[in-house]
């Protein structure tokens, strides 16, 4: 390949998004954080423009390290969608005092970056820099709640087994290295091809991959890897869990499903097995755990769980069919699930934890996020009770809703591959998600509480209109993204 | 047959049987004749005190962190100085090469030098010292009252 000084003019997201990354940090210098926020939401829809710019084009960019294809634009839109929905719910940042808007904004541009070369990545070293990129600045976001008790115990396990997993996930990496002498995806593939048929011992290969995967199911917490998530999505600040929920497990799967296509699919009949394995027990523990939960949050990590099952579906069923229907679920998932925690944020703040309450366990957090907060919610407040309500169906996968459809091209991606004991399990699942999805909607709509009107800002009520529009518009006119890939 | 990995690994198990044995022989032939002493952790002839896992001063992280940022911005300008400086390089380009690396190494000691420029601003390079607060009491007894106490009493110093 020649040399082209033009690369890196081209590669425009990432470039502005850590440009503008800086620019924030000493933005925060300001004695006003009025502009913070309104700064961050330009950045964003910049980088979200000059995302599309390259639309139907194919650009291999900084020596085959990063794919730029629809795809990618996609996957990547949909991340930048959802950090501008996060970040337009944040405007309570300016009020807390303990809160540091201007860095926060900053690490989520930052990681952002790493988002992108998940999702476009072409060489091992670009997915390992990506996910060290996004997993550091989530280990600070997480503990970005510095008095918060259960907000640092959260960020040090998540630390903790966040970097024991990054070193599977590098041994990984250096065994595939060995094995075939390449760091590039391509490469990899073509040796996975090649050996197959030669026959001969592939041993380091199948570790080296097993690593590999290994290392990304932890980061999008599949079973048995899970078991950092719900007490961190728990201790975290709502805001970022709702980032971490969205973005770091769009990204991730992005990355599974470019790896896997590229390199692994000609093993395929080696890994499917330990994939779908993978995913039956992700949808097992995650639905079955999320029932017995008796905080909404705490329920919301274990749903995140039982939604990565879903989207390993469409990893098991890896076919072309799958890149489009994984695409679509992570953007259904990720409108609902900031809607939902929008929603969330809202009924917690308006009601200070009362510590005798709840007794010793939860007086370490300082808002009630438990399922009796919504009771009564929709009397008083309409809009806010039919926010929650669309995207509690979409994510239990209610026809009409984005959920569903995702859902559905899901589950015909494996069906095509002949797994239909899986959808069995997996349509069983959604059965039992419905259970704890709806205990939320009769909390609103069917119990007795004393909930006041709770003021909402126009513009986080403009968001969250706009999220549960999406979500209704793409359960009724699926195609509309469809027709995009 | 082995592969490059099989012989790594040879060279792993060789050092292990190595050290061990060498450690083993010398148990077999110095003589063992422990004092308290000879146990303590060596620490540079200080005599320890307390536990190794002590509390350090915050502002210590904030030193070394900074200390990375020119560490690192070091790790890559030495190899880039080499390549910089090529003179095929430089021939083979017409000399574009020599502004093109010059730019990219600005590029990036700029970003660092914002990143030091940021920890500056916020006050993390300010140390601190402790100020302690005298404490005043309400009484009548003026100060210099101690003083000549104080200077009556003196102990005599020793010459």
């Amino acid at each position: 390949m020649t040399f082209q000084t033009y690369d890196c003019l081209q590669m425009l997201p990432i470039i502005l998004l850590s440009l503008s990354g800086i620019a924030l940090l000493f933005l925060g210098f300001q004695k006003s954080r009025a502009l913070l926020l309104p700064a961050t939401l330009l950045f964003l829809v910049i980088a979200f423009v000059a995302n599309f710019l390259d639309w139907g084009k194919t650009y291999m960019y900084f020596r085959d390290m990063l794919l730029v294809n629809n795809l990618a634009m996609i996957f990547t839109g949909v991340v930048l969608l959802s950090t501008f929905m996060v970040v337009s719910l944040s405007g309570s940042l300016a009020d807390d005092e303990d809160a540091q808007p201007a860095e926060y904004y900053a690490i989520l541009l930052f990681s952002l970056v790493g988002a992108i070369m998940m999702i476009g990545f072409e060489n091992l070293i670009m997915l390992f820099v990506g996910v060290e990129i996004l997993s550091v600045a989530m280990y600070i976001l997480t503990g970005s709640d510095k008095r918060n008790l259960r907000s640092n115990e959260a960020a040090l396990k998540y630390f903790l087994m966040g970097a024991f997993a990054t070193g599977i996930l590098l041994f990984g990496i250096a065994l595939l290295y060995g094995a075939t002498g390449s760091f590039v995806l391509s490469g990899i593939g073509n040796y996975a091809h090649s050996a197959t048929n030669a026959g001969g011992s592939m041993l380091l290969f199948y570790v080296g991959m097993f690593m590999l995967l290994i290392g990304m199911l932890f980061k999008v917490s599949a079973a048995p890897f899970h078991f950092w998530t719900p007490d961190v999505y728990d201790g975290a600040p709502s805001l970022f869990t709702a980032y971490m929920s969205t973005v770091v497990k769009t990204a991730g799967f992005a990355a599974l499903l470019r790896i896997l296509s590229v390199s692994f699919s000609g093993v395929y009949d080696f890994w499917w097995v330990a994939m779908a394995v993978v995913t039956v027990l992700t949808l097992l523990i995650g639905n079955i755990t999320a029932v017995y939960q008796a905080s909404f949050k705490r329920m919301m990590a274990y749903s995140s769980i039982s939604h990565a099952g879903y989207l390993l579906i469409g990893l098991v069923g890896l076919s072309q069919a799958s890149k489009p229907a994984i695409a679509f679920y992570s953007l259904a998932y990720s409108l609902s699930t900031i809607a939902a925690f929008g929603v969330l944020m809202l009924v917690a703040r308006n009601r200070p934890l009362n510590a005798a309450v709840f007794g010793d366990q939860t007086t370490l957090a300082r808002t009630d996020e438990h399922y009796d907060a919504f009771n009564g919610l929709a009397r008083k407040n309409p809009l806010l009770g039919f926010v929650m309500a669309v995207s509690m169906l979409s994510l239990a996968g209610i026809p009409l809703t984005a959920g569903f459809w995702g859902k559905f091209m899901v589950f015909s991606a494996a069906a095509d591959r002949g797994a239909v004991w899986l959808l069995v399990v997996a349509v069983l699942m959604s059965a039992v998600g419905i259970y704890y999805y709806f205990r939320v909607v009769i909390a609103m709509y069917f119990r007795e509480g004393q909930t006041d009107t709770i003021r909402v800002a126009p513009f986080y009520r403009i968001v969250l209109i706009a999220a549960t529009v999406l979500t209704l518009a793409l359960g009724l006119l699926p195609n509309l993204f469809q027709g995009l890939i | 047959m082995l592969s490059q990995f099989g012989i790594m690994f040879l060279f792993i198990l060789t050092a292990f049987a190595f050290i061990g044995g060498i450690l083993l022989f010398g148990k077999l032939l110095r003589p063992d004749r422990p004092t308290e002493e000879k146990l303590t952790t060596y620490e540079s002839g200080e005599e320890p005190v307390g536990n190794a896992g002590v509390q350090f001063n915050p502002r210590f992280y904030v030193v070394a962190l900074v200390f990375v940022l020119f560490d690192v911005e070091l790790v890559l300008l030495f190899p880039w100085a080499t390549v910089f400086g090529q003179p095929t390089l430089i021939a083979e380009t017409g000399g574009l090469w020599g502004w093109f690396a010059l730019t990219e190494a600005v590029v990036f000691v700029v970003i660092l030098a914002l990143g030091l420029a940021y920890a500056w601003a916020k006050g993390y390079l300010d140390w601190e010292k402790p100020q302690p607060q005298l404490p005043t009491v309400a009484t009548k007894v003026p100060t210099t009252l101690y003083e000549q106490v104080n200077e009556r009493y003196k102990r005599p110093t020793t010459p």
